[in-house]
Formats: structure tokens, sequence, C-alpha cells
């Protein structure tokens, strides 16, 4: 019983230690990494929030492996220098053990009065029974339609609350009109296709990413999208992304991901809306790239970095960001106030897909280590061999499930969200 | 200090050619064989070490596979031919050495220094739906809107585009090939068999084809493994929409992060391409004239 007070008054000096050498804040994030984003978090976010409460912020920017081994390395250690930590979602299941349950922090912050959490992602920062993390920024994927396709949309169909039936009659109204088809979809070498397979489509017809792959609902998808395919602009095989079809007016809808519609929409922002994707009979399934907050249980000061969790979702840190880096805001207060422009017409159109009720969020599985890429491979080539080969749905989802079980099983990488919540 | 009689063969005159080859064997070693060598572990090996066919087996076994060495094949067996076919004739006609069959040569030659990415998209701009044929068909009034030529729909007019890209693009390393073989022909050849009566397709079937043998077996060759490796071109132009082998390779490496797939594909290339090459050199032989 000595021995352990003893140990505990050398574990107090040696992290009193600590404090007196390095008063600052150790924030360490796997976002804002590339040397220039992380210049940007040091000269322009953090200043502000040093002038205000006296703290100075150490801002690391660390690879995934590298922030995970270290909060693992403290939490074993039983003394840590991080205070504070920014990481994606699905990061945050490997180490949520490690971190410090922040539901009074959250009710603190709520209990302010001037933001709004989305309540989705609050709920997927609450794993096991604690609050993992606080969400922070969001990326996400949209659709951008331009206004001169309003027009076509059926009458009682309202373009923020979409349904997959209904993006399929507007692209074929405006095909039976004009003769072209103006549905873009990437499908190039380099696209993002693979995000709208299982993140979109999938959760959407099925309710899941991954255990619903070889199912009855999914044929009716595959169905579907063969369909759809018919009014997707012919050259969508080529595009890489959707930036330059928008603007040469090659396409007139199109999904993708913000960024890589952001410069047709900063350009023209007068000609072109931001739009939710499309819901179908499981909801309306959507992607979140979803970064969080979180302080470890070893963290030495606490209380700062509630404080920089606090200053970090104000709505006009959230702004900051959004123009700053191009992370959309998890805060509903903060679309109002971005300026105006294009980032506006994007914010507003993330802002309203984050609030649909019937948002069914998926998170990119995680887990799945250097074979993340032989996930997307399964999606792709079902695609290829469905929609442009026209092989039989069964054939080809029998023989690519087999794959993805493989994969999930060799890999033992957790059941994604939002498959985890099926029975 | 006596010198030792190893020391002293090693400085002789017969070592010398050796010493001076050295610096090559070295860098081929270096930057050629260790690193075929290493291909080769990483298609059969996994990374703790084990003997594993797995690889080769998730390559065969893939959706994309059958796909991808037929459309390979395929390419190589119009291509190579027609480029073959194309070169001897601009190569016959430069040889004629007419007036300004120089500065001709160099105008074919001139795809030569483009690479191949850019040569790609420098056609993918010709035949995309808002491209220079679309237009001027368009301008013409000859359609009324643009024809997409490359679309999944069309696989003939993407197999048709991607033809035509690597024929305008690699016929010149044939062409200059064959010329200097050409060249090389010593013209008593020629002159003796006018001599006898020969007429001009004759001189071309019976003495300059057979002579240019070992010229068309090197650009055979070289033009073979080439078309083999052939993948910017076609992924600018065909996208997902034709699968190729050195594609493959390259999506297993960097989309799919898997090495040793793509290392079995690399493999696959290099056995391919050796079978094809001990083909040329066997079958092409040039024959040796007995009297």
């Amino acid at each position: 019983m000595r021995y352990l007070s003893v140990l505990l008054l050398a574990g107090l000096v040696a992290s009193a230690a600590t404090v007196a050498a390095a008063p600052d804040l150790t924030f360490m994030s796997t976002q804002m990494r590339p040397i220039t984003e992380a210049e940007w978090v040091r000269t322009v976010l953090l200043p502000p929030f040093t002038t205000e409460t006296g703290v100075p912020v150490v801002f690391l920017g660390a690879e995934e492996p590298e922030l995970t081994n270290r909060i693992l390395a403290e939490f074993e250690a039983g003394r840590g220098s991080l205070d504070l930590v920014g990481d994606l979602h699905g990061n945050f299941l490997v180490y949520y053990g490690a971190l410090k349950d922040l539901g009074a922090e959250l009710a603190q912050l709520e209990a302010l009065g001037d933001r709004t959490l989305a309540q989705s992602f609050v709920e997927l920062g609450r794993i096991g029974d604690a609050q993992v993390y606080i969400p922070w920024m969001q990326a996400t994927y949209v659709l951008v339609a331009n206004k001169k396709a309003l027009q076509y949309l059926p009458s009682w169909a309202d373009p923020t609350t979409l349904t997959y039936d209904q993006l399929y009659l507007w692209a074929k109204k405006i095909y039976e009109a004009t003769g072209e088809q103006k549905l873009g979809i990437p499908a190039g070498p380099r696209a993002l296709l693979h995000r709208f397979l299982h993140g979109y489509l999938y959760p959407s017809f099925t309710g899941a990413q991954v255990k619903k792959f070889d199912s009855p609902a999914a044929v009716l998808m595959w169905e579907y999208l063969k369909d759809l395919w018919q009014y997707v602009t012919p050259s969508a095989p080529l595009l890489d992304s959707m930036d330059t079809a928008l603007l040469s007016e090659e396409v007139w809808i199109a999904w993708d991901h913000t960024a890589r519609v952001k410069t047709a929409v900063m350009e023209r922002p007068d000609d072109f809306v931001v739009l939710p994707a499309p819901a179908g009979p499981k909801g309306r399934g959507v992607i979140t790239v979803l970064a969080g907050l979180a302080i470890p249980q070893t963290a030495p000061d606490p209380a700062s970095a509630y404080q920089l969790i606090e200053y970090l979702t104000r709505p006009s840190s959230q702004v900051a960001i959004l123009e700053g880096v191009g992370f959309f805001p998890v805060v509903t207060e903060a679309a109002g106030a971005v300026p105006t422009g294009g980032l506006k017409v994007l914010a507003d159109g993330v802002a309203v897909q984050s609030a649909s009720p019937d948002l069914l969020v998926s998170i990119i599985p995680g887990g799945l280590g250097a074979r993340g890429g032989e996930f997307n491979k399964v999606y792709l080539d079902s695609f290829t061999e469905i929609v442009i080969r026209g092989r039989p749905i069964k054939e080809v989802l029998a023989q690519q499930g087999a794959l993805l079980d493989a994969l999930f099983r060799e890999t033992g990488a957790p059941t994604p969200v939002p498959d985890v919540y099926l029975p | 200090m006596p010198r030792t009689p190893a020391l002293r063969s090693l400085a002789s005159e017969k070592a010398l050619p050796y010493w001076l080859i050295l610096p090559t064997i070295a860098y081929v070693a270096v930057f050629f064989l260790v690193p075929v060598v290493q291909a080769l572990l990483l298609a059969f090996r996994t990374q703790d070490g084990q003997w594993t066919t797995r690889f080769l087996v998730r390559m065969v076994q893939d959706i994309q596979f059958v796909s991808a060495l037929r459309f390979t094949l395929l390419l190589l067996a119009i291509i190579v031919p027609l480029q073959l076919v194309t070169a001897l004739f601009i190569a016959l006609l430069v040889n004629t050495r007419f007036r300004g069959s120089r500065t001709f040569l160099y105008i074919c030659a001139i795809p030569l220094g483009i690479s191949d990415l850019a040569a790609g998209l420098i056609w993918f701009s010709l035949f995309t739906q808002h491209g220079y044929i679309n237009s001027f068909l368009y301008g013409l009034g000859i359609i009324e809107r643009p024809i997409f030529f490359l679309s999944a729909q069309n696989t003939g007019w993407v197999l048709g585009s991607i033809v035509l890209a690597e024929h305008w693009r690699a016929t010149a390393i044939v062409l200059v090939i064959l010329v200097a073989g050409l060249q090389m022909i010593s013209r008593d050849y020629l002159e003796a068999a006018e001599v006898f009566g020969a007429r001009s397709w004759q001189r071309l079937w019976h003495v300059t084809l057979p002579l240019l043998k070992p010229s068309l077996q090197s650009a055979l060759i070289i033009r073979t493994i080439l078309a083999l490796q052939m993948f910017a071109v076609v992924v600018a132009m065909g996208g997902r929409m034709v699968p190729v082998l050195a594609g493959e390779a390259y999506y297993w490496y960097y989309l799919y992060r898997n090495t040793n797939v793509a290392s079995a594909y690399a493999l696959l290339l290099m056995v391919i391409s050796a079978l094809l090459a001990w083909g040329y050199l066997r079958f092409l032989r040039p024959r040796e004239v007995r009297p």
C-alpha cells in the first residue's frame, strides 16, 4: 500500500513537472496535416483562442498510425502529454478506450445555446456507453444541379427531399426534352464511384453498406442503377470528377464529393444549386467523413482542452474552417453564417443534407488497413460487370460477395455504420 | 611492394574488357536484376515469408482478368501488324530517296518525342463529346448533336480510337528501325537482281524483305513488348471500359494497394513478352544461304 502511494506521488510529481515544463496545450490531429493547412491552423485558426484564454496551443499534424500508437502508449503508461485529439470517426473506434467520457462537456456545450450540433453525428460519437468525441467537421458528397435542370423536375417533387425514383424521372425527362443524357456520376479510373455504390445506393436500398451486399434488395438496387444509367452521360466512364462536366454543361445534375464540385460552384454560384443526395426505400444514405475532437484520459490539462473544443465548435470557427480548408460545419448555425457566393451555396446544401430527417449516415469502413483498396474494387468490379458489361446481377453479386466476406473475415475489420444497427 | 600473381592478372590486358563493362553490369544488376528478383518474390511470397500461389490464383480468378487478357491480346494482334505494314510502306517510300524524303522522315518521327499519356490526351481531346472531331462535324452541319465515340455503349469505337492513337504514336519507332535496316542493304544485290530481270515487286519480295529480316525482328520484338506495356493511352481513352494487363498491374499497385497481385500481373506480362520474343527469334531467323 505504501509502495503504491509512493508510486502515485512520484507520478503526480512527474506530471506536475511536465505541466510546469510545458504549459502549452498539445493538440494532435490527423486532419489538416498537409503543411499549408497546418500552417493555417497555427497562424490563423488558433491565435484568437490564445489571445482570448491566454493558453498557447501546440498543433501537431500526425499520420493515423502515429497518433493511434501514441495515444495507446500514453494510456498504457498512465500519463501523457496530449491534451486534445482530432481524428476521423473510424480511427476513434480503435482507441476509444483511452479517451475521456465527454458526456458532461457535451451538455455544457449545448447549454451555451449558440450552437446546435447535428444530432446524428453526436450519436456516432457515443461509442460503448461514453461520449467519446464531440463532432468537429465533416466532408461529404452531394448532388449539384444546374438551375436549367430544375424546370424538368416533376412538379410534385421537392428537390431538397429527392428520392432515387424522382431522380430517375428527372433525368429521363431531361433526356426526352433535350435528347441528351445530362446526369453525371463519375466513373473514371480515379473517380469516387465506389463511394456512391457502397455509401449511397447500398444503404438507401438495403439499409447497409456490406451486410446486404448479395440480397434481393441489392438486386433491385442494381436493376435501378442499370435503368438510371441510360440517362447518365455516355462519357461517365472517363470522368474522374464532375467540376468540368458541370461547367461545360455536359451534365446538368451531378453527384460527387464536395471537393470535386467545389470549383464549379465557386466559379458560377448563381447557376447551380446544391441538393441532398436522394433517398431510397431504406432512407437517405449519405457518407459522412466525420472528424471529431476527443480528450485522452491521460490529458494533462483537460479543462483547457474543453475550452479549445468550445472554441472550435463555435459557428464562427466552423465557418473559418470551411473557408480555410474546405471542411464543412457540423453546427447548424454555421451554415447561416457563411458570407455569400459559391461557398454558401455548398454549405447550405450540406446543411440541408445533414439535417434531413431520413438521413442514414454511412461511415467509410475502417480497420481494413492496406486492403481498403480491395474493398473499393469489389464495388467497382460489380459495377463494371453489371452495368457496363451487362452480366447477370445475381451471378456477379454471389462472386463478389464471397470476396467481400473474405476481406472482412481475414482483416477482422469491424462491421461498419449503419450495418451495425441492423438486427 | 611486390605484386602477387593474382593482382597481376587483375591488372593484365586480358582483364581490361571486364573492368570496362563492370559499371554496366553493376548498373544492370542493381537497377534491373535486383528489382526483377524482388518482383518475382513478391508474386510468390507473403509478407511473413511464406511461399504461396495465392496471389497468382487471386489474379487469375479476378473478375477483370479475362477481359484484361483478351483486350491486351486483341489490341496487340491489331496494332502490331498494322504498324508493321504502315512502317514498312513509309520506310520503302523514304528509301526511294525522293526529294524531301528526309524532311518527310523527320515529320513521321515526331510522335516519338511525345509521351504516351500526352498522346492519349491529344486523341482524347479529338474524340471527346466536345472534341475537335465533333465540333468539326457539327460545324459542317453533318451531325445535329455530338457523337459519343468514347462511351460504354460503343466499345468498338473506343477500341478503334485506341488503335488509331497507338498507331499514330508508336509506328515511328518501327519506322526508324526499318529505315536504318533498309539503308544497310547494299545496292549491289538489287542491281544484281535487276540484271537477272527481276521486277520491282520480285526484288522487294526476294531480295529486300529477306535481307531486312534482322531489322524486322528487332522492330517486332521492341514494338510487341511496348504494346504489352501499353497503358496510358488506354486509360486516357478507355477508362474502365477497356481493361488491359498493364493497367491492372497499375491499379492493383496504386488503387488496391496489393503489391503481391500487382507483381503477379507484372510477372505474367514478362512471361508473355519472353514467349513472344522467343517466337520472333525462332521463326524469323534469317536463313543461312547455302551454295
